[in-house]
């Protein structure tokens, strides 16, 4: 099953990355609809919302068909708001797609990201049922068929005592209940939405929830102009003595009708089952073997200042700080390893490196660029190129990139400033630090914390003695090698204009604690 | 590429992207694509109840709480009808009805749609009990009751003229405890 997750995964992210890297290149990574495709179903949920209570004010319970047919014949008042509320929940099916689909591919389901695959998959099911009772509403010809279908399902089931498809035959008048008891689904459910959607992102700090302003006002431009210019339609009116005519139906919420439509209800139910198993499942058949699992996040309490900053920076709330006990500061953190998806930001935001993943610390990675810079002999001509092994084009796994050696690290957002410091005064030409773009970043927010460590003086800083203008940061998803190539080609013309650089025999670098104690101390 | 012509594909791709959205938003669609007719069965009626009641002994009877010591114990189900509907001399339907309910003491429902060239069609139903499960067979102490006035043999005969997609519903009318057409094709 693993085996099959992973071709999955890698069939899946030969279509995300170069996906990617074109949406990139027309919208700039910031504005990628793509990397903020969960932001986009809030956002569009909002609309939703919004446009779903003016809408509720002319719906009447005692005449569904006509109250929505009335709305659509109005053109400035309500068949564009009509029409807005429709194409926002079509575009929310499909922002919940691609996230769901992103967030399998980039293997960002299993371990403590469990709790927000399953109730991604149950807010994805409750916006479906919701878009449900939306078109039965309407009262329509597919909207029938919706109710008929809906009510063909139930009666499969042992727990209603009388057949609900019996309200559909004619045999007597639609009660006035039905419309209210769908119309309550129709309002209640969105609520249970909002709850769900905070278990979701509960287990992120500073969950990331509207889009760019650029983009929110875009999308929801372009939906606008939509409804206006192609506002929906609307399909003849139900009628329960007459087969379903030629109507327009709604894809993103019917596209199982003419699937299931053949199948007997029993059969439905157990593929929706089955289908409902394999996806809930995922984060049990996609998790790597046990051996693969990467190790969560240690701290080593006689390196730990009480800082903070590690705490502060975790992308998901796996850190807190305790009282501790030997005298040196009030706190210490601590990991809870339940909650640690090991992404090693922690390990680039601690100065004196004390946190981090087993051999991927701040000072495993300070003797690992060691070995790098031996292995590679750098000269004062060469750019090193630091990056990220899930994105910056691909070239972590290559040795060197138009000739600049590559160091490779498992999250560019983990990379501690004095992995760079060390490249700098070793005598290199310059170090081109090359992370996912920030709303891409695996692990969040790595990104996001490496420039503000680089430029902007946050905890764990890139030296003042570090000549800034020998180090440059630069964003680049793993479709964009041509993207990290050019950034390389312009950073070489610009450090042309500079004297060269200056090699340190013995580099000592501010470790701002006590030397690591040896092993046995530790021990 | 020129940054004026990308941004000129960025707008096309995302003008494409939402009338992607708005096409799939109303594809056109036909469930029921034949041009058939339906006769729809579809009633529920109560039918008639059979309860089988037995005496307990003495001994039974000091076994139970004394707030449950009923001298008598009834085991209550509905009967089953026979179904039998037949369009132009052509039986399509023969089955069993049998109640709701895992004890089978719940209401009979019968919902049947049968699809018919559209034109004029004899269609006879006829909705009978099972003879063979009427009461006091069981125990000499047994006993029916009838809990509404469901008739032992429902039938209709009647001559349905159908257009295209048009559905002719058979159903029960309680009130003149009759088989009834109701939609089209009515005479």
């Amino acid at each position: 099953m693993l085996g099959l997750s992973n071709r999955f995964a890698r069939m899946g992210r030969a279509v995300l990355t170069p996906a990617d890297a074109f949406m990139n290149r027309l919208y700039g990574w910031r504005f990628n609809p793509l990397y903020h495709s969960g932001a986009l179903v809030v956002a569009l949920l909002v609309v939703v919302l919004l446009t779903g209570v003016y809408l509720l004010l002319f719906y009447r319970l005692g005449s569904p068909y006509a109250s929505v047919a009335n709305l659509t014949q109005q053109t400035w008042t309500g068949s564009w708001v009509r029409s807005l509320h429709r194409y926002a929940s079509d575009a929310a099916v499909v922002a919940v797609l691609v996230h769901a689909f992103r967030m399998f591919v980039q293997g960002r389901s299993w371990g403590p990201r469990a709790l927000a695959w399953i109730t991604g998959l149950i807010l994805l099911f409750v916006l479906m049922v919701c878009g449900w009772t939306g078109y039965v509403m309407v009262w329509d010809t597919q909207g029938l068929v919706l109710a008929r279908e809906g009510a063909r399902f139930l009666d499969a089931l042992p727990f209603f005592g009388e057949p609900i498809s019996r309200t559909f035959v004619g045999e007597r008048p639609l009660p006035s209940a039905f419309f209210f008891l769908n119309l309550f689904l129709h309002v209640a459910l969105p609520i249970g939405m909002g709850v769900m959607l905070w278990l979701h992102v509960s287990r992120v700090a500073r969950a990331a929830l509207w889009p760019p302003r650029g983009l929110t006002w875009a999308t929801l431009g372009l939906l606008t102009l939509l409804s206006v210019l192609w506002p929906a339609g609307i399909g003849p009116e139900a009628d329960l003595f007459r087969g379903a005519e030629h109507a327009p139906f709604d894809l993103f919420y019917s596209f199982w009708l003419p699937l299931v439509k053949p199948l007997p209800a029993g059969v439905v139910w157990a593929v929706v089952l089955g289908v409902s198993a394999v996806v809930l499942t995922v984060p049990l058949w996609a998790r790597p073997r046990a051996q693969r699992v990467p190790a969560p996040s240690a701290v080593d309490q006689r390196l730990c200042t009480g800082c903070r900053q590690c705490y502060l920076d975790c992308p998901y709330e796996a850190i807190s700080m305790v009282p501790r006990v030997d005298g040196r500061a009030e706190v210490v953190a601590r990991v809870d390893p339940a909650l640690c998806v090991s992404c090693g930001i922690c390990a680039g935001s601690c100065a004196p490196m004390g946190v981090g993943p087993p051999e991927r610390t701040g000072r495993d990675q300070l003797t690992a660029i060691k070995q790098f810079v031996t292995a590679h002999r750098p000269g004062s001509q060469d750019v090193v190129v630091v990056a990220c092994n899930r994105g910056a084009g691909g070239v972590a796994a290559r040795a060197t990139v138009d000739g600049s050696p590559v160091f490779g690290w498992n999250c560019a957002g983990s990379v501690h400033t004095s992995v760079v410091e060390y490249l700098v005064r070793s005598g290199v030409a310059g170090v081109l630090v090359v992370a996912c773009p920030v709303r891409d970043c695996w692990n969040r927010e790595g990104p996001k914390w490496l420039e503000q460590r680089m430029y902007h003086d946050r905890e764990a800083e890139l030296k003042e003695r570090v000549d800034r203008r020998r180090v440059r940061l630069r964003y680049a998803s793993e479709g964009e090698r041509e993207t990290v190539r050019a950034e390389l080609h312009v950073f070489r013309e610009d450090l042309t204009k500079l004297k060269g650089p200056t090699p340190e025999p013995d580099i000592e670098l501010d470790l701002e604690c006590d030397p690591v104690p040896d092993e046995e101390a530790v021990a | 590429m020129r940054k004026s012509w990308l941004r000129v594909l960025g707008v096309t791709t995302a003008v494409i992207l939402t009338v992607v959205i708005g096409a799939l938003s109303q594809v056109p669609y036909e469930p029921d694509r034949r041009d058939d007719a339906v006769i729809r069965l579809a009633w529920r009626v109560r039918g008639t109840r059979v309860e089988e009641c037995r005496r307990l002994t003495e001994e039974e009877l000091a076994r139970k709480p004394a707030h449950m010591r009923q001298e008598v114990e009834c085991d209550g189900r509905i009967l089953p009808y026979r179904l039998l509907v037949s369009i132009d001399d052509s039986t399509v339907v023969d089955r069993v009805v049998r109640p709701a309910g895992a004890r089978e003491d719940r209401p009979l429902y019968v919902f049947h749609e049968q699809t018919v060239l559209p034109g004029e069609r004899e269609v006879t139903v006829r909705f009978e009990l099972e003879r063979e499960a009427e009461p006091g067979t069981a125990s000499d102490t047994a006993r029916a009751s009838t809990a509404d006035d469901t008739p032992s043999v429902l039938e209709l005969n009647v001559r349905l003229a159908l257009g295209p997609k048009e559905v002719a519903l058979v159903t029960y009318d309680g009130e003149q405890r009759q088989l009834v057409v109701k939609g089209y094709g009515t005479p």
